[in-house]
């Protein structure tokens, strides 16, 4: 079952704000679509990045991300969920979120549950690791927003989680306002972050 | 908001006094506890179902013990 919630996203190319649709509960069908539709906008990109002589480690490190097999695998289990955002047919970006099992580590909230953000992306043609020009701004801060407000929802009073890709990093700190508790082993020495619910009061104001 | 049933549960003294507590600690509701508790279930249900395994490990020896769920 899925509901669709509409939101606004800023417009890339000209001013303006693009009326948009949040997306919770991502069906099967969606997520083979918005595949689909992003693959091109991929390849082109990483044959581009081959002929430039652009090192592999400057690629986007999310490039390899296979939302159906994180569908599939997750299928009918209620821990999971996924979140997207429509606008003008296409799917801008994409969130799986899991809502059971994981608690904060954050001295202040210690023990209390939180929403893991388990992934996040916009559209390939939504960020700069792409293209020059991106076509949808805030599709980001849209899903992480989408995270707090199903804290709020499952009582969990806006805590949210998540490990960060090393790209990612400066975006979680210094937009989203999360805490950087460091690099984590058990996660590949991922940074990981913790949102308190005074700073999730503060990032959706 | 997703479409929500309701049902009577039948709780014995210390099965509610464990529930209060929970709830207490984690700062929820006992509805929210008992769906987070029927979650977290079904996801160990299902992969140990898979052929997982689950251990609980001692920080300070590193001793192992697997936990048996029914």
């Amino acid at each position: 079952m899925s509901e669709r919630t509409p939101v606004n996203l800023r417009d890339g190319r000209a001013a303006g704000i693009v009326q948009a649709v949040l997306i919770d509960g991502v069906t099967r069908e969606e997520i083979e679509r918005a595949q689909a539709q992003w693959k091109p906008v991929m390849v082109e990109a990483q044959a581009r990045w081959a002929a430039e002589g652009r090192p592999r480690e400057k690629w986007p490190q999310h490039s390899h991300w296979n939302w159906l097999e994180k569908k599939d695998s997750t299928s009918g289990l209620l821990a999971y969920g996924f979140y997207g955002i429509e606008a003008e047919g296409e799917m801008q970006g994409l969130m799986m979120v899991s809502t059971a099992g994981n608690a904060c580590r954050i001295a202040s909230q210690k023990g209390k549950p939180l929403v893991y953000v388990e992934y996040l992306t916009a559209a390939p043609w939504n960020l700069r690791l792409f293209v020059p020009e991106p076509r949808y701004r805030s599709v980001g801060p849209v899903l992480i927003a989408a995270a707090v407000q199903l804290s709020r929802d499952e009582e969990f009073a806006g805590r949210i989680g998540l490990h960060s890709l090393s790209q990612s990093d400066d975006w979680y700190r210094d937009v989203c306002g999360m805490t950087d508790l460091g690099q984590d082993p058990a996660a590949g020495h991922l940074r990981y972050f913790e949102m308190t619910p005074e700073q999730a009061s503060n990032f959706l104001k | 908001m997703t479409e929500r049933r309701t049902m009577t549960l039948n709780l014995t003294e210390a099965e509610m006094s464990a529930l209060e507590q929970m709830s207490e600690k984690k700062d929820l509701s006992k509805t929210a506890l008992l769906r987070q508790a029927l979650r977290l279930y079904q996801l160990l249900d299902v992969r140990l179902s898979h052929g997982e395994k689950l251990y609980f490990e001692n920080e300070l020896t590193k001793a192992k013990a697997e936990l048996m769920v029914l």
